[in-house]
């Protein structure tokens, strides 16, 4: 009788699933929601969006009830209804959204890095574009979806109280979304490619509360000693505000147009190249 | 299953692997790759891995080229070297999420995360983070998640590195499990004895080139050079008295109860020996290779080449 080398079982059927990036993106997402620090983030967020919700209701009040006819005056002069007050919906929320975003995207690479998990994502079929995109999906999408609900239920509840003449502009949604979906691509970028250069996780907070701060203080140094205002575009902080200033119009929002648009263009696609580099499968050594 | 040819892998200007050629057939079975440290055997496994393209010449798997192609990817498994894993993760979602890469879902996942945990040993213990895990157990979670997808080739960088001798039997077991189910494995190990235990087909990789290829016995048998060593025991002097005649011996010396020599060319003297034992023109009671193990062998093939 022959023998027959054995063979292996049929292999289970693959591609079946969704698209690697798609995969990594949602992971990320589980293990914050898992971890304290998202909660904790979530605590104070939400409790930031309950403020704003109900400064909206102060204001609706002011305006509505005749009682409060006396104070409505000097309302006005406290809080301008104008594009200032549309463009400050997201304030303070976006400060801390960087704090959340050094805390969390700073480890999104290093942790991958310290622990040799990329070269057992490259050894399946995840190319490194998928590996970046997951990455750079994660750490935009994060502060985009924090910012979505302090544009929209001001919104939503200022039409619900006033109709179209709240306090809140009813085509804010369409100023305020692109602007939050520049200043998270720029935060998600600068983490990111923070994080690629780190070795660990919390060198990659480090790393990306360096990179903020230091072109932060660098900007205003040259500013101060130059009088260029312009070069507040090398400034991410000032940068993720002034997108919501100019897209709803303000006088004088924190950086230009133009100034802006090149900074921001310049961060991400630095950031977006090193990130590319640090985490090429060559770097993933085995 | 894997064919080299010339195949080399450069670091900038410091060169990983010599143009190297050599292939392995289809079905199961364990290739050990051994080497000292920087002797290349990583380049080798990231050359097979598809994580890097070769420098110059040619490298296939399974017929095409490994690098980023994911029809290669899908049929290997790669348990890369390290026993570290994101802490505070649980082992079973990080398993799952390794087995949708490999683009698995639904029922199909399901049953392989519990069909690859069963094979390792680890189904009543996944539920723990890594944290809370020893070495050996992590070692079979990485070995877990490169099963998942029921590759054809599994290759393993160092996975002995670290583990206790238990783990470490327990996870050669395992190994040769699989092969004999018909996984082709390739695991490389700086450590002689490891892959002595494992396997008996292995390349020998030195300063990044590949000195031999073979069974132990066969890797000997090209060291013409190097006298192999024989003991020859039973009554001293008479045995000593046959050797002495003998065209291939190259040195003697009398132990208590033993004799042993040094030949060049064991393969022509050893028929004359047994004949003459058969035939009582020697008392032989007991013939022992003295270097005709992996460590003799490793050292003589690498002193040749230093």
């Amino acid at each position: 009788m022959p023998i027959y080398a054995p063979t292996l079982p049929p292999a289970p059927d693959l591609h079946q699933g969704q698209p690697p990036f798609l995969v990594l993106m949602r992971f990320d997402f589980t293990r914050l929601w898992r971890q304290k620090i998202g909660r904790f983030f979530s605590f104070g967020f939400l409790l930031l969006l309950l403020v704003k919700v109900g400064w909206i209701y102060v204001k609706f009040l002011l305006q509505t009830n005749p009682a409060l006819k006396g104070v409505e005056e000097l309302a006005r002069t406290v809080i301008s209804q104008g594009p200032e007050f549309q463009a400050k919906l997201l304030d303070p929320a976006t400060y801390l959204l960087w704090f959340l975003v050094a805390l969390v995207g700073g480890g999104l690479v290093a942790r991958d890095t310290l622990y040799r998990v990329r070269p057992l994502m490259y050894a399946h079929p995840v190319s490194p574009k998928d590996y970046l995109l997951a990455k750079l999906g994660f750490a935009s999408l994060l502060p985009f979806l924090v910012l979505l609900p302090f544009a929209i239920l001001p919104w939503l509840l200022s039409l619900l109280l006033a109709g179209l003449h709240g306090p809140v502009w009813a085509t804010v949604p369409l100023r305020l979304l692109p602007a939050m979906a520049i200043s998270s691509a720029l935060m998600g970028s600068l983490a990111v490619g923070a994080s690629s250069m780190a070795a660990t996780p919390r060198a990659g907070i480090g790393w990306v509360l360096g990179l903020v701060l230091g072109s932060s203080t660098l900007a205003s140094m040259i500013h101060g000693l130059t009088g260029i205002t312009a070069v507040d575009a090398l400034n991410p902080i000032m940068l993720a505000e002034t997108w919501p200033q100019l897209l709803v119009g303000m006088d004088h929002p924190l950086v230009a147009w133009l100034p802006a648009v090149l900074g921001t263009a310049f961060h991400i696609s630095l950031w977006t190249f090193v990130a590319a580099r640090r985490t090429r499968p060559s770097e993933a050594v085995i | 299953m894997i064919s080299l040819n010339r195949a080399s892998l450069r670091y900038g200007p410091i060169l990983g692997l010599s143009p190297t050629s050599f292939e392995l057939p289809d079905g199961g079975g364990i290739t050990g790759l051994l080497g000292p440290n920087g002797a290349g055997k990583s380049s080798l496994l990231q050359l097979l891995s598809g994580l890097l393209p070769p420098s110059g010449g040619e490298v296939r798997v399974f017929g095409e080229a490994p690098f980023r192609n994911p029809a290669v990817l899908a049929r290997l498994g790669l348990v890369p070297e390290g026993d570290r894993l994101p802490t505070g993760l649980r082992a079973d979602r990080w398993l799952r999420m390794m087995g949708e890469l490999s683009g698995l879902s639904g029922e199909a996942l399901n049953a392989a995360v519990a069909s690859a945990l069963a094979t390792v040993g680890m189904a009543d213990r996944a539920h723990l983070t890594f944290t809370r895990m020893s070495k050996g157990m992590r070692q079979r979670i990485r070995l877990a998640q490169a099963l998942m997808h029921g590759p054809e080739l599994l290759i393993l960088d160092e996975p002995f590195n670290g583990l206790d001798p238990e783990a470490r039997l327990t996870l050669m077991a395992l190994l040769r499990s699989l092969a004999e189910k018909g996984t082709r494995i390739l695991v490389s190990s700086h450590i002689l004895g490891e892959i002595a235990q494992l396997t008996d087909r292995i390349l020998l990789l030195f300063r990044g080139r590949l000195l031999a290829e073979g069974s132990v016995t066969e890797i000997r048998q090209l060291l013409d050079r190097h006298p192999v060593e024989l003991r020859l025991t039973g009554e001293a002097q008479v045995l000593a008295r046959w050797a002495v005649e003998q065209p291939e011996l190259a040195a003697l010396r009398v132990e208590d109860g033993a004799v042993v020599i040094s030949v060049r060319s064991p393969r022509e003297i050893l028929p004359r020996l047994q004949k003459a034992a058969a035939e009582g023109g020697i008392p032989l009671q007991a013939l022992d290779p003295l270097d005709l193990n992996l460590d003799a062998v490793f050292q003589y093939l690498t002193k040749d080449h230093a």
